[in-house]
């Protein structure tokens, strides 16, 4: 089975070295989301990220897994915490502040959310709009000078050829990849998956998983996948979080979970206390 | 399916059958004071038989020579309806914006624009033209002001539940690479509603079509500022020729505007 379609040797320039090796890329600690409803969705979370790191989150239905990637990103406003990349604090920013920190930090989502009556390579495209603010870009016109950057993000996810074809063509796996090119193209330094694979066959499933760890490894991106099946889980990550009611019940390496970690998390709640 | 096995069904109670009798009294009392308050005299219709066969004797054959004179008439109907509905469009796109839930930057301007869209909205065409050539004369262009600010408000609402009905994945994908908002509206918004946005500007130039004709009667040009003229002046035989160049105008935009609308994906 073909791993990966053939990806261009293209490395694109990502934005890093900023602060001392060693460092966390993605800094979240104590996060913490109350829903109107009264629902505790997130009770203290803690996670760090470093380069080159592919973190998995699992968690049953319900764990909090989507409202943690969410509120990183301020999809959802968290209720306590901080959410530290690059040195801003997303939790608590703003306005041009928010929309700036937020270019440091790429979301893929469930379904690969293209616009799909424009072209593969004009999608890719409209990820570089946040460091552009002219006139043009607002009317709906693209900024000229990303293309050749785009098509570099393109190639690096393996699909220079899909460039001219509207979304609305592409295969489920090629969209999701189109979509994880207009992350690349934000140039960030963090990368968060919700449920990446969800809706992909088992085959496109895994190209794109190795597609995330490859970008982490060469990137040097770090990477948080939130995932439903535990063994994608223990294939590609380097890192497991469990995630159970809104708390980290266990965060290790891959290769130290077992399947008790991982039944733990799906079991029903018979002995709660 | 078991013989003898009779399942318990609810049976009609007193209470439902006297709610029944009440809404079939009041559906007959409605319909009664409606027809009595609009002096519904059907032997009247009878009885106009006569005059009706009078007016269609003295409409036949057509008057030809008026076509050549209106021609000019018929092109000013049309593009009065092109120009306010091409302008309708233009405002009430971003109006559109501010009034959808999904996509209104605060509360206080999605209440604002609603209110706007409910007002241009509720006031028909026909009153806005009488406003207008009272405000600024006789002619065309008050047919295109009043035209514009009616279809504000029938096109902001449509606009506005199109994009409330949209796919809101691509605007969050956007929101999450920190493009502004104006870039996620022209940038994911625009392209998501763009088919639709086109079908419902198309039916709106339609309509428009239609309307100008009326609108004409009020003295804001085309058409139907001759077809009352001549209607003045008795004679029939024009305005007949003038409603069927008005029929045919209207044809074609019907059957042109729908073809376009089906080729639009």
């Amino acid at each position: 089975m073909a791993v990966l379609p053939e990806a261009s040797p293209v490395k694109i320039p990502v934005a890093r070295g900023l602060r001392a090796l060693g460092e966390p890329l993605l800094d979240v600690s104590g996060l913490s989301k109350r829903f109107p409803t009264g629902k505790q969705a997130l009770d203290s979370v803690c996670l760090q990220v470093h380069p080159g790191d592919l973190a998995v989150v699992l968690g049953a239905n319900g764990s909090g897994k989507s409202t943690l990637l969410r509120c990183c990103v301020r999809l959802i406003d968290p209720t306590a915490g901080s959410v530290r990349v690059s040195g801003h604090d997303l939790a608590h920013l703003d306005g041009a502040a928010l929309r700036e920190a937020r270019m440091a930090v790429a979301m893929i989502f469930q379904q690969a959310n293209l616009v799909r009556r424009c072209s593969a390579l004009a999608n890719v495209v409209m990820g570089t709009l946040g460091r552009h603010s002219d006139m043009g870009s607002k009317l709906g016109l693209l900024p000229r000078e990303e293309y050749e950057h785009a098509m570099a993000c393109l190639g690096r996810v393996g699909l220079p050829h899909v460039a001219e074809q509207r979304a609305d063509t592409l295969s489920g796996g090629q969209a999701q990849r189109v979509a994880i090119a207009r992350g690349l193209s934000q140039r960030p330094r963090v990368l968060l998956a919700d449920e990446p694979v969800a809706s992909l066959d088992p085959e496109a499933a895994q190209d794109v998983m190795a597609l995330l760890r490859l970008l982490a490894e060469e990137e040097r991106l770090g990477i948080v996948c939130v995932l439903h099946q535990p063994a994608l889980a223990l294939r590609f990550g380097h890192r497991i979080l469990g995630l159970r009611d809104g708390r980290v019940v266990f965060d290790r390496s891959a290769e130290d979970v077992t399947g008790d970690h991982i039944a733990q998390l799906y079991r029903a709640d018979v002995e709660a206390a | 399916m078991q013989a003898g096995l009779a399942l318990p069904y609810p049976s009609a109670n007193w209470r439902q059958s006297l709610v029944r009798g009440l809404l079939s009294v009041g559906t007959l009392l409605l319909f009664g004071q409606a027809l009595a308050i609009t002096q519904a005299r059907p032997q009247e219709l009878i009885t106009g038989v006569g005059g009706m066969a009078d007016i269609f004797r003295r409409a036949v054959p057509p008057d030809g020579s008026v076509v050549q004179t209106s021609i000019g008439a018929a092109v000013e109907t049309f593009d009065i309806a092109l120009v306010g509905t091409a302008v309708a469009v233009l405002l009430s796109l971003p109006l559109a914006v501010l009034a959808a839930r999904n996509a209104s930057p605060s509360p206080a301007l999605y209440q604002v624009a609603r209110g706007v869209i409910a007002v241009t909205r509720a006031v028909p065409d026909l009153i806005w033209a009488l406003f207008f050539v009272t405000a600024v004369g006789l002619g065309p262009f008050p047919g295109v002001l009043a035209q514009s600010v009616h279809s504000i408000g029938m096109l902001g609402r449509l606009f506005a539940e199109t994009i409330e009905d949209m796919d809101m994945g691509p605007v969050e994908a956007l929101t999450v690479t920190g493009a502004s908002r104006s870039q996620i509206v022209t940038h994911a918004i625009l392209p998501g509603i763009l088919p639709s946005l086109i079908g419902i500007a198309l039916y709106r130039l339609d309509e428009n079509v239609r309307s100008s004709l009326v609108l004409g009667f009020v003295g804001a040009g085309g058409i139907g500022f001759l077809i009352l003229t001549y209607m003045n002046l008795f004679q029939y035989r024009k305005v007949a020729t003038l409603l069927v160049m008005t029929y045919v105008l209207v044809v074609v935009v019907e059957r042109v505007s729908a073809a376009i609308r089906r080729r639009v994906q």
